[in-house]
């Protein structure tokens, strides 16, 4: 049973998709994440066991090797892949209970910001850290950020912006949340983001990567 | 006497004696807008007349695949436009100010459609070069005595407008000789298109390429992916510029620090931006490169913003002593300036960055 665990682990890890997928190369033929999330299910290993003791982990490898450089965005977008796939086994499961998400987490890229490929990184990070993602694209309105929190009491939100001249607008929407909830983690990130803007408008924390999102919003909801 | 820009930039993309350090400045276009509203500027008066920039550039070339595609709206809200554009992209572009559009959806997102809608399309056409705005460019900087560069775009960049990062950067990964085939074919239409426009108007001062390879703190993709399969699409261009004895200057956004090793080794002379907010350190690279390579940029546009004289001369008086020994550095923030940025903070900026960088 471990041992299939550690395959589909493995299998999101180095972004095997199914056993059609040429890559990795050194995998080539070999099922991947598709297959063998559908065989650990028809074994009967709980749904739940399937997420956290294998497709997480997985994630979770690769999101590490992120932040220590080890890899690169195309490893993680082949892990995403891979993830998605299996995770297409698993949605019944989610809807009738038997797994259950660590909480949900609404992203989007701040208004007058139409960049989107570090938000999307982010959003396939957290949700192969098990929260269920709520993607408001681009260009968001600090409104829209609240009332996506008001239709999900208890989500956590993530502000993206990579513009300098769109970071007064992060403001505004943390300004909004706290306001509205005050209890809303705030995570915020982006290419002219600092701890030190972070600090100064009130979100809860900053990442400089997707993985430093998962930890802090892991650890919060826990 | 005061050298001229051309003689300027020329010796600094070789490293060589010069007056002073260069001056050379990218502007979001709501910049220029509210200094001239504010009476900075005269109506119509450009930048580089204005702050007396040393060099120019010129971007000519339409690289769009379906040239007789007009660009359609499919949408459109108060503050933005949904565009499909002649790559089959759907992009979404601001109205209100100067951004990055969004990446909304992508025609060619693997090999098939690339060779059937793409591919065949790629191929050098005089109406894909604007003759007339080379030319006058070119003039322009000719009577100001600027160094004058045509400007264009690489492969890692055009291969993103056609597809999107994720696809090309998935197709990388699960399909690289499709990719590598993208490469080729971009690479060689840009030396195409310059063959044809250098015959016929003459060869520019230098080449520039724009080619954002750098996300925050880390580069999109490995040193070893970058020799694999961009670097072969870089030296075809880069060699074409040093057949005619041209410079080069890359331009990157983000995080590149790793790749330089390989850039140099597909010929570039200068880096531009050296965007500091993304991790990229100028004392640093100039320390482990400084030798072979010529810096744009570096100057943290977050400091001007904050217009706070004292952090600008800090910023100024942190770096530019440093960075001119060798005779290969340009005055540039690490980005764009955004209208932020006061003008009597960018003038400051300008007047003293370029008194520290006398010789």
């Amino acid at each position: 049973m471990s041992e299939l665990l550690e395959q589909i682990a493995t299998c999101i890890e180095r972004g095997k998709v199914n056993a059609a997928s040429p890559y990795p190369p050194d995998m080539r033929g070999q099922e991947g994440a598709d297959e063998l999330v559908k065989k650990a299910i028809e074994q009967g290993v709980p749904a739940g066991d399937i997420l956290s003791q294998a497709m997480i982990v997985g994630m979770g490898r690769i999101g590490k090797k992120f932040s220590n450089n080890e890899v690169f965005v195309p490893d993680v977008l082949m892990a995403a892949k891979a993830m998605q796939a299996g995770m297409n086994h698993l949605r019944p499961f989610f809807d009738s209970g038997e797994a259950v998400h660590k909480g949900t987490f609404i992203i989007g890229t701040v208004q007058g910001d139409l960049h989107d490929i570090g938000k999307n990184l982010v959003a396939m990070v957290m949700e192969g850290g098990g929260f269920k993602v709520i993607d408001l694209g681009v260009d968001v309105s600090a409104e829209k950020f609240a009332q996506a929190v008001k239709d999900n009491p208890g989500a956590s939100v993530g502000l993206s912006a990579l513009l300098t001249t769109t970071m007064v607008n992060m403001e505004k929407t943390v300004k909004l949340l706290k306001e509205q909830a005050p209890d809303t983690k705030v995570v915020v990130g982006g290419a002219p983001l600092t701890q030190e803007f972070a600090n100064k408008i009130g979100a809860d924390a900053y990442s400089p990567d997707p993985q430093g999102a998962l930890d802090y919003l892991t650890a919060a909801v826990s | 006497m005061a050298m001229t820009g051309i003689e300027r930039i020329g010796n600094i993309l070789q490293r060589k004696p010069v007056d002073r350090i260069g001056l050379y400045e990218h502007f979001w276009g709501d910049t220029c807008r509210k200094w001239t509203d504010e009476g900075h500027l005269r109506e119509g008066e450009s930048l580089e007349d204005h702050f007396g920039f040393d060099l120019s550039e010129c971007g000519a070339f339409n690289m769009v695949a379906d040239l007789d595609f007009t660009p359609e709206v499919v949408e459109e809200t108060e503050e933005t436009q949904l565009i499909r554009d002649g790559n089959g992209a759907l992009l979404r572009r601001h109205k209100l100010h100067d951004a990055t559009p969004e990446h909304v959806d992508f025609t060619v997102r693997e090999r098939t459609v690339w060779e059937e809608f793409a591919k065949p399309r790629l191929v050098a056409d005089r109406r894909r070069i604007n003759f007339e705005a080379y030319r006058a460019a070119r003039d322009a900087a000719r009577a100001h005595e600027r160094f004058f560069f045509w400007a264009g775009v690489n492969v890692f960049e055009l291969m993103s407008y056609l597809c999107g990062h994720e696809y090309m950067l998935m197709g990388m990964a699960v399909d690289p000789d499709w990719i590598k085939d993208m490469v080729s074919t971009y690479s060689r239409l840009n030396v195409d298109l310059m063959e044809i426009l250098f015959a016929e108007e003459g060869a520019p001062e230098g080449v520039w390429f724009y080619d954002d390879l750098g996300f925050k703190q880390r580069p999109f993709i490995s040193p070893d992916m970058y020799r694999e399969i961009i670097q072969p699409g870089h030296k075809r261009t880069f060699d074409y510029a040093k057949s005619r004895g041209l410079p080069v200057v890359l331009h990157s956004c983000g995080f590149v620090a790793p790749l330089i090793p390989g850039m140099l080794e597909a010929g570039i002379d200068g880096l531009q931006v050296i965007e500091v907010k993304a991790g990229m350190d100028l004392l640093q690279l100039h320390k482990d490169f400084g030798d072979r390579l010529s810096f744009i940029g570096g100057t943290d546009v977050r400091v001007l913003y904050s217009n706070d004289r004292d952090r600008i001369e800090a910023e100024l008086c942190g770096k530019i002593p440093v960075v001119k020994e060798g005779y290969g550095y340009v005055l540039h923030t690490d980005h764009s300036v955004p209208d932020q940025v006061e003008y009597a903070s960018y003038r400051y900026f300008v007047d003293r960055g370029l008194e520290l960088g006398q010789y």
